[in-house]
Parts: structure tokens; C-alpha cells; sequence
């Protein structure tokens, strides 16, 4: 039995090694097939018109409604991914110059006016109006003790304006009776 | 130190204040209680009973008002907001409250005369009304601080 047993057990081995050298060969033809796609204009041409496309609206418009959002929003926060960028890329000087060199541009621009102009702002701050959330967060913020002691500081600091200019109109106006009355009963001037 | 003592206008635009001050809490405070009694049924005599009380309180409140302010911080709150103090004549401290007591009835005669007993402040070398010479105080210029 034991001759069996061998030729059986190498022939696995045979067949394993073949269709392990088969898959490396199918990968590698795949990635140059890729490599070829994505170094050729028909690829950048691929992803416009799939861009362009209505399925690709549809495809944002889908995975937006869904929960992806909020999972995404949970990532961001558990990951600590704005810390991260705050302080490694936000701090690059590099970072300022790219960006104002693209804020600056007249494309930026022209895609500033378009996404202002689009129907898309209308309709998220239509949304964003008739949602329940906005005005929950509109007063927590005005409930925040920040916020009733900026107002109170405010407040504070007009009155006292106010009050600092009756004081001075009411010195004034003081100097001005005791003059009048120091003259009519011929009394000498009062002192400094 | 040179002393700055505050003329006529500037006292009067801070007595002003503390008028409405007093007139303001007396109103609330009367209408309150007006509404409270306006559902029982009180006979006329009873009515006349709590009007004089009434007044005899409103008495009480304003000259407990300037005396108490006087007697305190020497600064009532038009005073406070005008930045001026009442205080001694001789060594510019704090009132006590007969003094402040004091003060309070010689202001109401000198404005018995038509305000006349004010006049003096016009020409007085440290400013100082008939009722600031009876009750020996002036009113000065407060050092302003913060938040104050």
C-alpha cells in the first residue's frame, strides 16, 4: 500500500504547485491588463463618462440617503482622523501655499459659482430648514453658557458706553449752569 | 487729594434713575398685590385701611431705598451708574444710617421751596445742596472700578 500512498500524495503535490504557478500567472495578467487600462486615455475616459453618468448620481444619492454617513461620521470621530490631520497635514506650510494657489485660481472660482447657482444649495438649505435637527442645535448653542456671557458682555459694555456718554454730557452741562450762575450773581469763577 | 464734587445735572439724572427705580418696583409690586385682593370682597372702609397702608409701605420702601444705599456703599444704583458717592464732608467715609436718615428728610425740605434748597449747588465752592450742608455730606466723583 505504501507505494500507493506516495504516488497519490505526490500527485497532489504536483497538481497544488501547478495550479498555485496557474493562479501567480492569472494575477500577474490581470494587474498588466489593470497597469494598461489605467496608463491609456480610455481609461481616463471610462471614469469621466461613469462620472458623468446618472448612475453615478444615483450611486452617491443612494449611499448618502443610506447609513453610510452616520458610519463614516462614527470612523472620522473614533479613529480621531481630524486630530491627526490637524496635526500633521493642517500644520505643513506646503499645505497653505497649495491651497491658496487653488483658492486663488479662476477655476475655483468658476466652480464656486456653479455649486452656488446649482439647485443642490437651494434644496440642502431647504433640508436643512425643515429638519428638526438644526433647530436642536440652534439652541443648544444659544443655551451654551458661551454664548449668555458673550451676549451679557455685549449688553454690559453697551449700557456703559451709553452711561459714559450721559456722564460726560451731564459734567458738561453742570460746568455750564455754575458759569451761568456764578455770572448772574456776580460771583467769581469756581476753582479747578 | 483733590476732590472732584459732582454738580446739579449729573445728581439729578442719577436721582431721576433711583426714582424709577422705586416707582418701577412700587407699580409691580402694587399691581400684584391689587390683582391678589381683587378676588376677595373687601368693604369700602377696608379698602381705605389697605390704601393707607399701601402708601405708608411706599414711604417705608423709598426711604428705606436711599438710606440703606447710603449707609452701605454711600452709591445708590443712579448714583453708581452716574459714578458718583455720598459721603461725609469732613473725612469723605460712609454714612451711618442716621445720617443717612437725616439726609433723607433735609432733601425732602429743600425740595419743599419749589427745589430751591438745590440752588445752592450751583454756587457752593464744594457743591453741596441745603441738604448736604444740614446733614454735613458731599457728593463726589467714585473711583471706577472694574465692573462698576
Amino acid at each position: 500500500m505504501r507505494p500507493v500512498t506516495g504516488a497519490v500524495s505526490l500527485g497532489l503535490r504536483a497538481e497544488r504547485g501547478a495550479r498555485r504557478a496557474l493562479g501567480r500567472r492569472a494575477e500577474d495578467a490581470a494587474l498588466a491588463t489593470l497597469d494598461a487600462v489605467l496608463a491609456s486615455s480610455l481609461g481616463a475616459e471610462a471614469v469621466d463618462r461613469v462620472l458623468a453618468s446618472d448612475l453615478a448620481a444615483r450611486a452617491v444619492g443612494k449611499a448618502l440617503e443610506g447609513p453610510l454617513v452616520e458610519a463614516v461620521a462614527r470612523d472620522v470621530v473614533r479613529h480621531a482622523v481630524l486630530e491627526r490631520l490637524s496635526h500633521g497635514v493642517l500644520d505643513d506650510p506646503e499645505l497653505d501655499r497649495v491651497l491658496a494657489t487653488a483658492l486663488d485660481s479662476p477655476a475655483a472660482e468658476r466652480l464656486l459659482v456653479r455649486v452656488l447657482e446649482s439647485k443642490l444649495v437651494d434644496e440642502a438649505v431647504h433640508r436643512l430648514l425643515e429638519g428638526e435637527e438644526l433647530w436642536l442645535v440652534v439652541n443648544e448653542i444659544a443655551q451654551s453658557p458661551a454664548v449668555s456671557e458673550a451676549i451679557t458682555r455685549q449688553s454690559i459694555g453697551f449700557a456703559d458706553q451709553v452711561a459714559g456718554g450721559v456722564r460726560g454730557g451731564s459734567r458738561s452741562a453742570d460746568a455750564w449752569l455754575e458759569r451761568a450762575a456764578r455770572r448772574a450773581l456776580r460771583r467769581p469763577p469756581a476753582g479747578p | 487729594m483733590n476732590t472732584a464734587y459732582e454738580g446739579l445735572v449729573t445728581r439729578a439724572i442719577a436721582f431721576a434713575v433711583d426714582a424709577a427705580i422705586i416707582n418701577l418696583i412700587a407699580i409691580v409690586v402694587g399691581v400684584g398685590v391689587g390683582l391678589a385682593l381683587s378676588i376677595l370682597s373687601i368693604s369700602d372702609t377696608a379698602e381705605n385701611v389697605l390704601l393707607a397702608c399701601g402708601a405708608g409701605a411706599l414711604m417705608v420702601w423709598t426711604v428705606s431705598y436711599f438710606a440703606i444705599f447710603w449707609s452701605t456703599t454711600g452709591q445708590t444704583p443712579g448714583n453708581r451708574l452716574m459714578h458718583i458717592r455720598v459721603c461725609d464732608a469732613d473725612d469723605e467715609a460712609v454714612l451711618s444710617p442716621r445720617r443717612s436718615l437725616l439726609r433723607f428728610g433735609a432733601l425732602l425740605l429743600a425740595a419743599l421751596p419749589l427745589f430751591a434748597g438745590f440752588l445752592t449747588v450751583l454756587v457752593d465752592d464744594r457743591r453741596r445742596g441745603v441738604h448736604d450742608m444740614l446733614a454735613g455730606t458731599v457728593v463726589v466723583a467714585a473711583e471706577i472700578t472694574p465692573g462698576g
